[in-house]
């Protein structure tokens, strides 16, 4: 099906990376008035990583494999990017709160750019897999 | 679904910053009221506090609204002896509200409430942006 076809692959991992940073970045700017509350951001997804572990058969995004049906699908929800606190802020508030409204906002926009430049990427890739059956 | 989550979060700071507003503006309506009776206190002014919670049910750190608290701050004294509220040596206690520091709190509440409006804006254009696919 599609989802073997690599860049399928490689191009979701990188759609649910970016909702998942985008969650990140709501919570910062929610709490950008929240006292002791330190600024969080998710880390690039390790692309190497992944298409190592595609290539030597195993399921994307480290999910475990089900081989039971009493099984319970596990860590789907994060997909394995993990968020951690912001290695450099430009400034923290007397009252210990690291989030700069403005970095937020760039980093918001970034991310909405960068998203749409993978669904418009992923539209494209399908259109190539139309002209490949011929439709 | 992820990115609803967002929209979520973002909904939290909405209501923490509109309920900051809320005692940002019952600081500046009361800044005038005194005591009615002798020696009496007059309007303490509040502040709001924010903390942050972990959502079980959206699975993210959310802004909550903690307790609201009061101003520590001395009452400013007045010399003033027809006003009912005036002890035995003729001064009245006014409220300990600042318009400056008021109006200053107001604007931050203001971007802060516009930062979480953005997020929904953007949220709302990625889930747009993925529905396009289906569209083709």
């Amino acid at each position: 099906m599609i989802g073997n076809i690599q860049i399928f692959t490689l191009l979701k991992t990188r759609m649910q990376w970016h909702q998942q940073r985008q969650t990140i970045l709501a919570e910062n700017i929610a709490n950008a008035n929240t006292a002791n509350y330190q600024a969080r951001d998710l880390a690039e997804p390790d692309f190497k990583a992944i298409l190592a572990r595609q290539s030597s058969g195993q399921a994307s995004g480290g999910a475990l494999k089900i081989t039971n049906g009493m099984h319970i699908q596990a860590g789907t929800e994060n997909n394995g990017f993990g968020a951690s606190a912001e290695a450099t802020s430009w400034e923290v508030t007397p009252s210990g709160n690291s989030v700069v409204l403005e970095d937020q906002m760039l980093k918001l926009a970034e991310n909405q750019l960068d998203y749409q430049t993978i669904t418009a990427l992923y539209n494209k890739s399908i259109k190539l897999m139309k002209l490949a059956v011929g439709k | 679904m992820n990115i609803l989550k967002a929209i979520a979060i973002a909904a939290t700071g909405l209501r923490a910053q509109s309920s900051r507003m809320r005692v940002i503006s019952e600081n500046i309506a009361n800044a005038e009221s005194t005591a009615s009776t002798p020696g009496g206190n007059p309007y303490t002014r509040k502040i709001s506090t924010f903390r942050q919670e972990y959502d079980k049910t959206i699975g993210a750190n959310v802004v909550s609204v903690g307790r609201i608290l009061q101003d520590k701050t001395e009452y400013e004294m007045k010399y003033d002896p027809t006003h009912p509220g005036a002890d035995a040596n003729g001064y009245i206690k006014l409220a300990n509200v600042n318009a400056l520091v008021e109006m200053a709190d107001m604007r931050e509440a203001q971007r802060s409430y516009e930062a979480n409006l953005n997020v929904i804006t953007s949220t709302r254009n990625m889930m747009s942006r993925t529905i396009d696919i289906l569209r083709g």
